[in-house]
């Protein structure tokens, strides 16, 4: 455990140093997910002023939950995106082997081999709009439910990873998948809207099957309202099981791709 | 490291994968959608080998022979379909840590270090994944960067080296962590003659020092007849030829090559000795002989005229290997896929 | 995907009318905007041009009878046009059968017409960023951000007039609301034809502006390449 932590620092102090080479790109990137940010929050900004709620959800609530949304999606686009984004293309053309022989973790290596530091500012920007906005409530926050998302923010994290890992990984066993990174995308857009405005039926599977409904819906119920623990143990859960089916297909995929290449 | 019995021990270790046969025309793509012929092909016959320890092995074949197969079998990349293997004790495929650390493998168009960040830091990195000192890691690179002459680039990001650079430092990473055994698979393809030469020099050099188990393939025979102790030529799956290089170049026809400049070119065809015609107004004649026809040959060419200038050399490593392939692969013309 | 998050919005409202128009009309509306929208962008065309003024290939281009602009226009619209055809089909055969709402088959073709319009737009302006490639490097971010931030101006995302004046007007005078919001509005019944022909004159004023731009960096940018050789 010690041993990838250490690697996990290196491979990240690593990268930092590689991107301050690309300074101007860092900067078109960074207005980029800027105005990625400011369009998705002016749909609700411009939908807010024709009715009071949504679902029940407010103009303020939703602010929080799309603060936790982008939240988790920074930490997945400096962790994972550029590896699981490219791991396909990598099975194929055999880099995969490479990792192999390594006395370490091939799953690990995989999905961490290219982090992008730069999103930290990205993290910074985004934690301190989540604070003004839970600042608006009308309501008063109950700070110290903040901690929760200790817990629900890497949860939501783990669950976009396995999912969208199972996505990638089943290059091992399916050579042709490129349109895997469009399905992949639809599916998650079901992430970045409240789950509560789903007709039951889908609302049901993205707190089950297809857990999309704990990256940032169920941590922001878990801060708004009195918490859950139900909800929370399922969010434990969820993460740990997902986690656990992209492990096991890894390794299956790991033995068909060792038996069926030359 | 102390060389021991049998590093490398297989027995009958075969490797066989089903691709489907392409469709020809549209009918038959047609076709294929639901009933898909099935071929077998042998990637490599059951082959049984010991290497000892400290043993240099040239692997040679043409392209689709098994080379790359092999390396992958002994190296724990794919499964066998039957035989067994073992490499420093250890079924490959199993691929324990303990294995994997004391193995290494290079294989020539890819690289593992990363891209955008120096050598050096990409070779913290690998003392960290191969659990290995951080300080000793260090002397290690210091001590092979030196022998490669390129401590000066230790801390250039990766993109911006020439592809010789790269290689050693490649070469580098995959000696970082002192493995017993070491895979080099093309480790000089692509690369210019300076670059090959320090390549080759640093690795006779380092096997001298430290006597790893080396299997190395290489379209290139100069490193094969420079470094390998011994020589095994696989052609089609099999292993045709297991032994040392100078037995292999005794065993085969010893040819030569004749260059002669002739002073008065022929003004008509001629016949020589050995079955080859000299055509009109030919000043410089070449040819590859067996030895017992370089003798008649020149004799005749001397009738013919007196001579400028002569040369005998033995022939190309390269050519003799090549002519023993498809001397080969013509008598196993039936070893072919079978339909199932 | 789009639809069923419309439906849930508008039905989660509880009102049987949001921002004026019923349910039904912003289903149309995003079913139509996905179609109109994908035709309205260019990812593939604008990175061939960058990539070509970034690899130095354009001296191929410089050479040739007809110019860079032309050359990449008209590949431009030959593709664009054979996906639109063929794509249409798909959203026609939908709003003619199952979802029967309030699309106006009868305003498609004028529809369309703008759409195409706009398009000779888009390739003016993604020429123009591909300008940039003279003067630095990697400019695909700008593609990116660019294209991003086109998701709302072009109303894709969601109907321009649910926006709050001031906002509103100046949106509907910009001349991108005509890949998504002038076309599908119109179709949809949300907008008349005093719009349009709005739309059609703000692309004529878009037309103007970025092709001055386009042909001031184009020179430049030759300028400077021809001055540094390659």
């Amino acid at each position: 455990m010690k041993k990838y932590l250490r690697v996990f620092a290196a491979l990240f102090k690593a990268c930092a140093i590689a991107q301050f080479e690309f300074r101007l790109n860092f900067i078109v990137k960074l207005a980029a997910d800027l105005i990625w940010y400011m369009t998705q929050l002016s749909i609700f900004e411009v939908l807010f002023h024709h009715t009071r709620s949504i679902s029940g959800w407010t103009l303020e609530s939703t602010r929080v939950f799309m603060g936790i949304l982008f939240l988790v999606d920074a930490l997945w686009m400096m962790l994972f995106s550029e590896n699981l984004d490219r791991m396909s293309d990598k099975i194929r053309r055999g880099d995969l082997d490479l990792l192999l022989v390594k006395p370490i973790n091939s799953q690990f290596m995989m999905s961490l081999k290219v982090m992008d530091p730069a999103y930290i500012v990205n993290i910074s920007l985004i934690t301190g709009w989540l604070i003004w906005a839970l600042t608006q409530l009308p309501e008063p926050v109950v700070w110290s439910r903040l901690l929760l998302l200790l817990i629900t923010i890497p949860c939501g994290l783990i669950i976009t990873y396995s999912i969208r890992f199972l996505f990638s990984a089943s290059a091992l066993i399916f050579t042709r998948a490129e349109n895997i990174n469009y399905v992949w995308y639809n599916f998650y857009r079901l992430a970045t809207r409240p789950d509560t405005i789903y007709p039951a039926w889908l609302r049901y599977t993205v707190l089950t099957f297809l857990p999309l409904g704990f990256v940032a819906s169920v941590p922001a119920r878990l801060i708004l309202e009195t918490p859950d623990l139900v909800l929370l143990a399922a969010a434990v859960f969820a993460a740990s099981l997902s986690l656990y089916i992209s492990h096991r297909f890894w390794n299956f995929g790991l033995r068909f791709y060792s038996s069926a290449s030359s | 490291m102390n060389s021991y019995e049998n590093v490398i021990e297989t027995v009958d270790l075969t490797r066989v994968f089903l691709t489907y046969r392409k469709a020809e025309g549209i009918w038959n793509s047609i076709r294929g959608f639901w009933h898909r012929e099935y071929v077998r092909k042998v990637a490599l016959q059951p082959t049984t080998l010991r290497i000892e320890g400290g043993e240099i092995i040239g692997l040679v074949g043409a392209n689709g022979a098994g080379k790359t197969t092999l390396l992958k079998l002994l190296s724990g990349l794919i499964h066998p379909s039957g035989g067994d293997a073992r490499v420093l004790g250890y079924r490959p495929w199993e691929r324990k840590p303990d294995f994997l650390r004391r193995i290494s493998i290079l294989l020539g168009q890819k690289n593992q270090l990363w891209w955008d960040i120096p050598p050096a830091d990409s070779y913290d990195l690998l003392a960290r994944i191969y659990d290995l000192d951080e300080k000793e890691a260090r002397n290690r690179v210091t001590e092979l960067a030196e022998l490669l002459q390129c401590r000066d680039l230790l801390h250039v990001q990766l993109r911006r080296l020439s592809l010789g650079e790269r290689m050693k430092m490649e070469i580098i990473g995959s000696l970082l962590h002192r493995p017993s055994v070491l895979f080099l698979d093309e480790p000089t393809i692509g690369l210019d003659i300076v670059a090959q030469t320090n390549i080759r020099e640093f690795l006779a050099e380092y096997v001298k020092r430290e006597r790893p188990t080396i299997i190395l393939t290489s379209h290139y025979m100069d490193d094969i007849s420079k470094l390998s102790d011994r020589l095994l030529l696989i052609s089609k799956g099999a292993i045709v030829y297991d032994g040392t290089v100078p037995d292999f170049m005794n065993s085969v026809e010893h040819v030569q090559r004749l260059t002669a400049v002739l002073e008065r070119p022929p003004e008509s065809p001629r016949e020589l000795a050995s079955g080859l015609v000299l055509s009109p107004g030919t000043e410089m004649f070449t040819a590859e002989l067996p030895a017992t026809q370089i003798a008649p040959t020149l004799q005749k060419l001397m009738e013919i005229s007196p001579l400028k200038d002569l040369k005998i050399e033995e022939a190309d490593f390269e050519d003799v290997i090549r002519k023993f392939l498809e001397k080969e692969s013509r008598l196993r013309a039936t070893g072919g896929p079978i339909a199932t | 995907m789009e639809t069923t998050i419309w439906s849930a919005i508008v039905t989660s409202t509880g009102q049987e009318s949001f921002g004026g128009f019923p349910r039904e009309s912003y289903i149309a509306y995003a079913l139509w905007g996905a179609f109109f929208g994908r035709i309205g962008s260019n990812w593939m065309y604008e990175y061939r041009m960058i990539e070509e003024i970034e690899t130095g290939s354009v001296n191929g281009v410089l050479v040739r009878p007809i110019s860079f602009f032309e050359y990449y226009l008209s590949q431009f619209m030959g593709y664009k046009l054979l996906t639109t055809f063929i794509s249409f089909l798909v959203p026609i055969f939908i709003t003619l059968t199952v979802a029967n709402g309030p699309t106006i088959h009868a305003r498609l073709p004028l529809a369309c017409a703008v759409l195409i319009l706009y398009l000779f737009l888009v390739h003016t302006i993604s020429f123009s960023v591909a300008t940039l490639s003279f003067f630095l490097t990697r400019v695909h971010g700008f593609t990116v951000a660019k294209n991003i931030g086109l998701t709302i101006l072009t109303g894709e995302l969601f109907p321009l007039d649910l926006v709050p004046e001031p906002y509103r007007t100046w949106l509907l005078w910009l001349p991108f609301s005509n890949s998504v919001f002038v076309p599908v509005g119109y179709l949809t019944g949300r907008l008349g034809i005093e719009d349009v022909a709005r739309g059609v004159l703000s692309i004529f004023m878009g037309l103007a502006f970025f092709g001055m731009i386009a042909a001031v960096a184009w020179r430049a940018g030759c300028r400077r390449y021809s001055g540094t050789g390659a």
